[in-house]
């Protein structure tokens, strides 16, 4: 084993300015960090407080899920994908059931693809509390994670009426979802969006004008577009910097081309505008929840679906937006009920993977500010 | 098809490469690219100046020989393009990570996975797995689950122009 000192002077990066090295020193943030969220080491090379290389050390809450796709059936494998990024599970339900969907061309009932809209959205809603309320507490604010996790368990008790579970939802199925949604749920879900179009004024009184917060995330972090493509940087991320990319826009999937919304994009690409943009992709989900509520069509949540299924031979790809960006199932099948090979591509991935150039010159505290705003899921990076 | 893509995939047919256009419906991306271990740079570059974005890299373990897959796609306009790499003799593909800097995780994880080097990588050191499994492989595939590239590919990939009418027409059939 190399010790740390080694293990980052190989690393590649050249520092951002021509500080005498005997100045440096070596500092881990995580694995245990609390702005790490999850099992994240960033292993710093420090000069004073000014941040000279950063290099992220995956892998402490991996899995191998990749793998475990190819020794489980089809079926089997639902509830694994749920357990990747744990604040946005539907998303991952989502790509993986319709994957299949698309390989064996099976039809699923329309009100079924309205409910998984529905819970996606409700879902990509949770996912932005979560996110709102630590990444504020990482800054230091401490009361609007009290505010954002009161609206969040309005959420959470709505889908675990139908889902069954509050996190890890194991929800859809192959040709629909596993359990009908009612009145009750349609009422609820009403009541909430109502609800949190007021709460929207209180965020932004306690944290979007406060001169505190604008002093820590106004221009820090700056992904300009061209680095977000480099590093193949999705969702917020992504639409902070200027670009408008949704694959529910761009490559709509499900029945996302029936409602009307917007793809929220920031200016120049820093921590408030990835802030500003997760803000608006909340009020945008409640829009397409209401239109969905509205349009509600009748009929099966199930569509037929041999308890065989046998894959065809040849490879497909699906493509979702997942709270934090694309979310591809890349699968490659060689006939029977597993898959041969299954590539999961994940977003905080490649948001995270631009962190090294992202800190070069950055003060740690900074470096705080914009690895919050990058959204990131360690469990989901790791798989 | 969008002038942009048009563009790429023209661009791209003057590179030593197969181009294919594919059934979106069916497949989930709009071509695929079969592809040599030394053009997978020139391929790369072209990328880059079309606008793309690099989706992934993995690995994909077949007979004769494994491949890299890559996949691109942009963000202004509907082209996604799945590229397959057969690695070399040395079981190497050149690294693309200094062409787009987010392949260079990508490219570590499929060495960890896979064992599979990228020639020229800064720094291929494992990144998911720990530094003791580097011999594991995890991915690999047993001498009985292996495949051949053709078991695992849709039927009739070398006729380019009538494949996926051709293949609705049977399934509808």
């Amino acid at each position: 084993m190399e010790t740390a000192k080694e293990q980052a002077a190989q690393y590649t990066l050249e520092p951002a300015t021509d500080i005498p090295k005997s100045n440096h020193y070596y500092l881990n943030m995580g694995p245990q960090h609390p702005s790490t969220h999850g099992v994240l080491r960033v292993l710093l090379e420090m000069d004073g407080e000014y941040v000279i290389k950063a290099q992220p050390v995956l892998g402490y809450g991996h899995r191998m899920h990749e793998k475990m796709a190819e020794h489980k059936n089809w079926m089997a494998f639902m509830p694994n994908t749920g357990r990747m990024d744990y604040a946005a599970a539907l998303p991952f339900n989502h790509g993986y059931a319709a994957l299949f969907e698309r390989l064996c061309n099976i039809e699923v009932p329309e009100r079924a693809e309205y409910i998984r809209v529905i819970t996606s959205e409700l879902n990509r809603l949770v996912s932005h509390h979560l996110w709102l309320g630590a990444f504020l507490l990482d800054l230091g604010a401490f009361t609007p994670i009290l505010y954002t996790f009161d609206d969040r368990e309005q959420v959470l008790d709505i889908l675990e009426d139908i889902t069954g579970s509050r996190l890890t939802y194991c929800y859809f199925r192959v040709g629909g979802v596993c359990k009908d949604i009612d009145d009750k749920f349609v009422e609820r879900t009403r009541a909430y969006i109502k609800r949190q179009r007021e709460r929207f004024k209180v965020y932004n009184e306690l944290v979007t004008g406060n001169i505190i917060f604008l002093k820590r995330v106004e221009g820090v972090g700056i992904i300009s577009p061209e680095m977000a493509r480099r590093y193949g940087a999705t969702g917020p991320v992504v639409r902070g910097s200027g670009i408008a990319y949704d694959i529910r826009k761009a490559e709509p999937y499900s029945v996302y081309d029936r409602f009307d919304f917007e793809i929220p994009t920031g200016t120049t690409g820093d921590s408030l505008d990835r802030y500003l943009v997760r803000l608006e992709e909340m009020e945008q989900s409640l829009r397409i929840i209401e239109q969905a509520l509205e349009q509600l069509p009748d009929g099966p949540y199930l569509g037929k679906v041999p308890k065989k299924l046998k894959l065809p031979t040849g490879d497909a790809n699906f493509a979702v937006e997942a709270a934090r960006g694309e979310l591809s199932y890349y699968l490659v099948s060689g006939g029977g009920d597993m898959p041969y090979r299954l590539k999961i591509r994940v977003p905080s991935y490649s948001n995270l993977s631009l962190l090294p150039e992202l800190a070069q010159g950055m003060l740690i505290a900074d470096l705080v500010a914009a690895m919050g705003s990058l959204d990131l899921v360690i469990p989901e990076i790791d798989r | 098809m969008h002038p942009a893509t048009e563009k790429l995939v023209n661009e791209l047919n003057e590179l030593p490469v197969a181009v294919a256009a594919c059934d979106y419906a069916q497949r989930g991306y709009h071509y695929e690219v079969d592809v040599a271990a030394d053009q997978v740079r020139a391929l790369a570059e072209c990328m880059l100046k079309h606008d793309m974005y690099l989706v992934f890299v993995g690995g994909l373990d077949v007979k004769p020989v494994p491949r890299v897959v890559y996949q691109f796609a942009s963000y202004t306009h509907p082209g996604r393009f799945v590229v397959r790499a057969a690695v070399d003799e040395n079981n190497m593909v050149p690294t693309i990570s200094d062409i787009f800097q987010g392949a260079s995780w990508h490219e570590r994880e499929t060495r960890d996975f896979f064992g599979i080097v990228f020639a020229d990588h800064p720094y291929l050191k494992p990144l998911i797995l720990a530094e003791e499994d580097v011999d594991l492989k995890p991915l690999l595939k047993t001498e009985e689950a292996l495949k051949d590239i053709s078991e695992v590919s849709w039927p009739a990939a070398s006729d380019v122009s009538s494949k996926p009418e051709a293949k609705n027409k049977a399934e509808q059939g």
